[in-house]
């Protein structure tokens, strides 16, 4: 009996939930949240009604933190009930992060989201050099101390509900106060997501 | 004998013309070949659909196959149609509305000091291609653009356009041909014309990304 209610009310609650999946596609090239700073540029949201969004930025400056070249962010995708559909994208040519302690010649941070699937193929860093080491190809969530700054992690991808998030490179920033490490500010190159929920 | 001699002269004749057409399908994509059909986008259907999405490409080739990174040659893209379903005067097949931003990273093509980027103005046409190996849907459309490194307006373009499935990156399609010449870089188009390169030729294989096709809009 309780087997029967619960698949009644799947049959009840599941043609709603098809016919509304909503997808969400955002990026952007640069983030950087400080005590004094915040940030984010370019940035591109998927629009209401679905199409195509995109931004760019020739050259980017942000403070003394990042700087970085032929930064682009895309959105795209669709609402259609299972068929609904989101992708986003961030690309960056020359990159140095807290004055060429990262560096790199080329981001590319791309989610997309469709039928259950989420992936975040097509994403890319290009001669990365942290700390004065290449680092080749990263792993998903590879996570590097940096000595006196904090840590970075490379390839960052999140699972969000309906879809993920994709951070190329996001810099925690963290101070020792008191003895405890107290993060103090954030910075992200290369950030795609996309979900449908 | 004679008839002998004629199946020989047959036979050579079809492997001569098997062998030079299988070397002109193997010909790195560049323009297409004159007067020859497509294998793929040859038929279609004025119905009402939408394809939405977008993706990486890495032209050269154009293969599933990322190129190194350091290369930068690869291709980004937003790409949006809806097709009416409905034909005008001429029998073109009429598109509702669309969106396109292109980008090519490839160091040769940096124009005024920027990756090349095309922004469609307008989309005009769009039709279900029928005779495609895309098993969810394939749709070749097209309208004008603008060159946003110059400002340089109203150049045609066509794009052939592949969902095969999911996930997009290594079974998806998308290639793009701008009819008139851009300033500063001449004809453009990025196409895959080997018919052994998923999904159908004249569309490049995905290496990131996803195109979805709609039935209806």
């Amino acid at each position: 009996m309780k087997t029967l209610n619960w698949i009644l009310v799947l049959l009840w609650v599941l043609p709603g939930w098809l016919a509304g999946q909503s997808p969400n596609a955002e990026a952007f090239g640069v983030s950087v949240r400080t005590v004094t700073l915040n940030q984010k540029t370019p940035s591109a949201v998927l629009p209401a009604d679905g199409s195509v969004a995109q931004t760019q930025a020739s050259d980017l400056t942000v403070a003394t933190l990042v700087t970085a070249q032929d930064a682009f962010a895309t959105a795209a995708g669709a609402a259609d009930g299972t068929q609904s559909d989101a992708f986003s994208s961030a690309t960056l040519g020359t990159v140095s992060i807290l004055n060429g302690l990262i560096t790199a010649d080329g981001v590319v941070a791309m989610a997309s989201s469709a039928s259950g699937n989420s992936n975040a193929e097509g994403s890319s860093l290009a001669n990365l050099v942290v700390n004065g080491i290449q680092v080749s190809d990263p792993a998903p969530n590879t996570r590097l101390n940096l000595a006196g700054v904090g840590y970075v992690v490379l390839n960052e991808q999140i699972a969000t509900s309906g879809g993920m998030t994709v951070n190329m490179i996001h810099v925690v920033l963290q101070q020792t106060v008191l003895g405890i490490k107290r993060t103090t500010g954030e910075i992200v190159v290369g950030s795609a997501a996309s979900s449908v929920n | 004998m004679s008839r002998l001699k004629a199946l020989a002269g047959v036979t050579a004749t079809a492997v001569i013309t098997l062998v030079g057409w299988s070397c002109d399908a193997n010909r790195t994509a560049v323009a297409p070949p004159i007067g020859r059909p497509l294998l793929h986008y040859d038929v279609f259907a004025c119905v009402p659909l939408k394809m939405t999405g977008g993706g990486r490409i890495d032209y050269p080739p154009g293969s599933a196959e990322k190129n190194p990174p350091a290369s930068h040659e690869f291709e980004t893209f937003g790409a949006h149609v809806m097709g009416s379903g409905q034909a005008d005067a001429n029998g073109t097949c009429l598109a509702d509305k669309g969106a396109l931003e292109w980008v090519d990273h490839r160091p040769e093509m940096r124009l005024n000091g920027s990756p090349l980027n095309l922004h469609a103005t307008s989309i005009t046409f769009a039709e279900l291609a029928t005779d495609t190996d895309c098993s969810e849907g394939a749709v070749h459309w097209g309208g004008r653009l603008r060159v946003q490194n110059t400002g340089q307006e109203e150049l045609q373009f066509e794009v052939w356009d592949c969902d095969n499935g999911e996930p997009g990156a290594g079974h998806d399609g998308f290639g793009i041909r701008v009819w008139d010449p851009i300033d500063g870089i001449g004809l453009y188009e990025v196409t895959c014309f080997d018919p052994d390169l998923p999904p159908a030729e004249p569309s490049c294989t995905l290496t990131g990304g996803n195109r979805q096709f709609h039935p209806t809009h």
